[in-house]
């Protein structure tokens, strides 16, 4: 043998050795040990600051770091005082709302909390008004009083029986007084006063967070640190559960992934209500026809679509079929689509409906959708609604689609006719799933207007009065239904994944999408 | 002599001078480039949730509507000043991504570069040696298959067969996470790193990790270097010199190794330190496949974000790295051939 192939055989053989080595070593993944926990997730946050985020990664933290006047406790819908002892409108008006804050409150650098650090908060919030912030959901917000280290009181422009709703938000998160009133503070350097401390943040990587020892709630961190760990890709992460190098994973495996997870030992599959929403939407001055004739398509669409074949074809079960813009778990929700149109498919229906407006079928209509905002499954998504709508003959759909950047310029500009979207809540209240949508003013620019829906939708959002806001919801809704300038179709369940040994996940896998890892423990 | 000197050094500084028109070019087409593309990186974080006023607002906030001279000008000015800027979506300074992502890229780049060597040079030069034998034919087919065999099928079966079936090795990520956590980042090759902390079963856990998008990332390049040193040697071996060593007695081992070898590895150098320079801004999909916080993978999320001012920092240290190389590449090839000169 020649001296080259003599070094080739021995190089080959180091290599084999290499990897004998390590299949020898001990190669446990690495999930946390001892008081350690491990979340992976896809999700990558933008700022740790709440005056420069408005993204559920960046909240994921943010909600764990710092602590907020009002909370949604777990499994709830009502905000409840969380920094505050107490909180409540002074005023008939409900436009002033005062609050008293706990007593003895300190942030994690051991400085006192006091009513000037909420309102220098605000008050940063809105004077940088920071690109990626949530500064416009506060702009109701006059001005605010401190009349003395323990009280606050929020002097609001207008009416607004969801201020409480509002205070519960990332955005609205307390942040000392020290952080820079001009611009947003660095990520890796953020002081809160909630369960957890920030310990590092490496962008891209992870994120640590260790117990926040000045925390002075009842309700501490179970497990001491937290390393959120990141993943470009859901197949990775899926792989990272499987070896065990994740404690848990939440946001966000594939429905496959998902499936596939589901029969693997030592870990558990865990779900909860999610608020998380998709609906069609119909740009009302693009249809073709007349007004009597552009209701028609969309009413039809309404009753041809099958949201429970959506649900199990598309999304194994992780998504359930929804018949209204506001999601089955909140507060006020009703089945107002199935009302009008049915709980399932009625292609006789349609087709009467659109007879009786002199529709021609099959109708054509070109529906957008887009590959890379709403998840891997998106492209199925929109395969089984062109089917469902091409097979009942009632239409001819054509398919389009273009990448996020594209489509979320286009599609508030009137250039698409129907388009797909998706909606997760700023808080979990009705008034967030209508408002946001059915509102002469809507991001959507559908071009949708009707009176009596401004006239509910004022009338909800004034009043504190359940019994009000119930009936008011219950009329947005149908006629929601009746109009349909948009058409929802599933809500998305929450899905985490998490191993043995870990418990209270799925405690925090409600509406709200707070991911409490405070109620997170690890045997 | 002197005119030998003299017409280096003209070599070389035309050489330098060159790169200039170069890098220039590169910034120009990357700087028009993020801008014909649509979207931007308000709009992409937040369109679907915010009214179209408040968007463009936030636009007009983050300076996004200045007119592009303006800002053309602006950004040549930073990039000839190494001012890379902050990012736009999660304020990171530009050179921080450089630093912290650009070195895990480079440590897996040199990995791998190691393994393409380690792989390629030894079964090109057997296959050119023993030239339409088995041998010859089988390495030829290995060069192609794992040359053909796109990157990310290559790690998915590296994975699925080490990881999830052997459980030998881990499959994504530089370190496990709290290895990763608790190491002191002093240089951000963490390799090195784990060696001056001290913790052997630190380093040990870094390795690990690296070698399967080293040798999946390697292999790739190995298939480039197996033909490229089979073609050489098989060209050297034909010049007269190579026969003239054959008629004075001398084996043909030595042949091979001594005289036709080195030779043959003139140019192979040349196309291996152009690979080097690509790997360093082209191993994206490698990282995306093995989740490693690479400068690549981190293009591809600002790229999504549409966030200009980190994408046009990495890509100005991209295009700067790969005249820098190819300007070394070519002044090694000068100083060693005196014929290479303009």
């Amino acid at each position: 043998m020649s001296r080259i192939a003599k070094l080739a055989a021995v190089a080959s053989a180091v290599a084999a050795g290499a990897f004998g080595i390590s299949a020898c070593g001990d190669d446990d993944g690495g999930g946390g040990e001892g008081d350690t926990l491990i979340w992976g997730t896809t999700d990558q946050p933008v700022s740790y600051d709440p005056a420069g985020s408005y993204d559920l990664p960046s909240y994921n933290v943010v909600f764990n770091v710092y602590q907020n006047l009002m909370q949604v406790p777990p499994g709830g819908q009502k905000p409840e005082p969380e920094a505050a002892e107490s909180c409540e409108f002074t005023d008939e008006k409900n436009t002033v709302y005062e609050c008293t804050l706990e007593d003895g409150l300190t942030f994690s650098d051991g400085s006192d909390f006091t009513s000037e650090d909420v309102k220098t908060s605000f008050d940063r919030n809105l004077k940088i008004a920071d690109p990626q912030g949530a500064s416009s959901l506060y702009l109701n917000l006059k001005d605010i009083e401190t009349p003395d280290p323990q009280t606050v009181v929020f002097n609001l422009k207008a009416s607004d029986a969801t201020w409480p709703f509002l205070l519960t938000t990332g955005g609205a998160a307390i942040a000392p007084a020290e952080y820079p009133a001009d611009k947003v503070q660095p990520s890796d350097d953020v002081t809160g006063s909630g369960r957890y401390q920030l310990e590092e943040y490496e962008p891209g990587q992870q994120t640590v967070l260790t117990a926040n020892p000045e925390y002075s709630g009842d309700d501490p961190a179970q497990v001491d640190t937290v390393i959120i760990q990141y993943y470009d890709k859901s197949s990775t992460l899926k792989q990272a559960v499987e070896q065990g190098e994740v404690d848990v994973a939440y946001r966000s495996l594939s429905p496959t992934d998902i499936d596939d997870l589901q029969g693997a030992d030592g870990v558990d599959v865990l779900e909860g209500p999610g608020g998380e929403i998709r609906y069609l939407n119909f740009n009302i001055d693009l249809q073709e026809g007349s007004d009597e004739q552009k209701l028609a398509v969309r009413q039809a669409v309404a009753q041809t679509i099958d949201r429970d074949s959506i649900a199990e074809n598309v999304y194994n079960g992780t998504a359930e079929p929804l018949y209204s813009m506001i999601p089955a778990a909140l507060q006020f929700h009703t089945d107002a689509f199935a009302d009008e149109y049915g709980d399932a498919p009625d292609v006789d229906a349609a087709t009467q409906t659109l007879e009786d407006a002199g529709v021609d079928t099959p109708a054509p209509l070109e529906v957008w959708w887009t590959p890379t905002h709403y998840g891997p499954a998106s492209g199925d998504e929109y395969a089984e609604i062109k089917n469902q709508l091409d097979d009942s003959g009632l239409f001819d759909v054509t398919l389009e689609s273009t990448e996020w950047n594209q489509y979320s310029e286009a599609a508030f500009t009137d250039k698409y006719p129907v388009y797909q979207l998706g909606w997760f809540p700023d808080f979990p209240d009705a008034d967030n799933y209508t408002s946001s949508f059915y509102s002469k003013d809507s991001f959507l620019n559908i071009h949708y207007s009707d009176p009596e829906m401004e006239k509910l939708l004022a009338e909800e959002k004034a009043s504190t009065d359940d019994a009000t806001r119930e009936e008011a919801f219950a009329q947005i809704q149908q006629i929601g239904a009746e109009d349909a300038p948009t058409v929802p179709y599933i809500e998305l369940s929450q899905v985490a994944v998490a191993q043995d040994g870990v418990g209270g996940v799925e405690d925090t896998l409600d509406p709200s999408y707070i991911f409490r890892l405070w109620l997170i423990s690890k045997d | 002599m002197s005119g030998h000197g003299t017409s280096l050094r003209g070599y070389i500084l035309t050489r330098l001078a060159l790169a200039i028109p170069t890098v220039l070019i590169l910034l120009t087409l990357v700087f028009l480039l993020m801008r014909v593309a649509p979207g931007d990186p308000i709009t992409s974080a937040l369109g679907g949730r915010v009214p179209a006023e408040e968007l463009e607002r936030r636009k007009e906030a983050a300076g996004l509507d200045k007119p592009l001279p303006e800002q053309y000008v602006e950004y040549l000015g930073d990039a000839f000043t190494l001012d890379l800027g902050t990012t736009i979506n999660d304020d990171r300074e530009v050179t921080s991504i450089i630093v912290e992502n650009g070195s895990a890229t480079l440590e897996l780049t040199i990995a791998a570069f190691i393994v393409a060597l380690a792989v390629g040079i030894p079964i090109g030069l057997l296959a050119g040696r023993y030239r339409d034998t088995s041998i010859d034919v089988g390495g030829r087919m290995f060069g192609i298959v794992v040359y053909a065999a796109p990157v990310f099928f290559t790690a998915f079966l590296a994975q699925l067969l080490f990881s999830n079936v052997l459980g030998w090795l881990p499959s994504s990520g530089r370190a496990s996470p709290v290895v990763e956590f608790e190491l002191n980042k002093v240089t951000h090759f963490y390799l090195l790193d784990t060696l001056f902390s001290g913790s052997w079963s630190d380093f040990w856990d870094v390795v690990k990790h690296l070698i399967l998008p080293a040798v999946t990332l390697g292999l790739l390049v190995s298939g480039v270097l197996i033909r490229l040193v089979r073609v050489n040697l098989l060209q050297t071996m034909r010049g007269d010199y190579v026969e003239a060593a054959r008629a004075r007695g001398i084996s043909e081992r030595r042949v091979v190794v001594n005289h036709a070898f080195r030779n043959a590895l003139v140019p192979v150098i040349t196309v291996a330190g152009l690979q080097l320079a690509i790997l360093l801004g082209g191993a994206v999909l490698t990282e995306q496949s093995f989740n490693w916080p690479g400068i690549g993978a981190e293009l591809v999320r600002y790229l999504n974000e549409r966030d200009y001012i980190a994408v046009q920092g990495i890509i100005t240290i991209f295009a700067l790295a790969v005249v820098v190389v190819s300007v070394l590449i070519d002044l090694i090839n000068a100083f060693v051939d005196p014929r290479v000169r303009y």
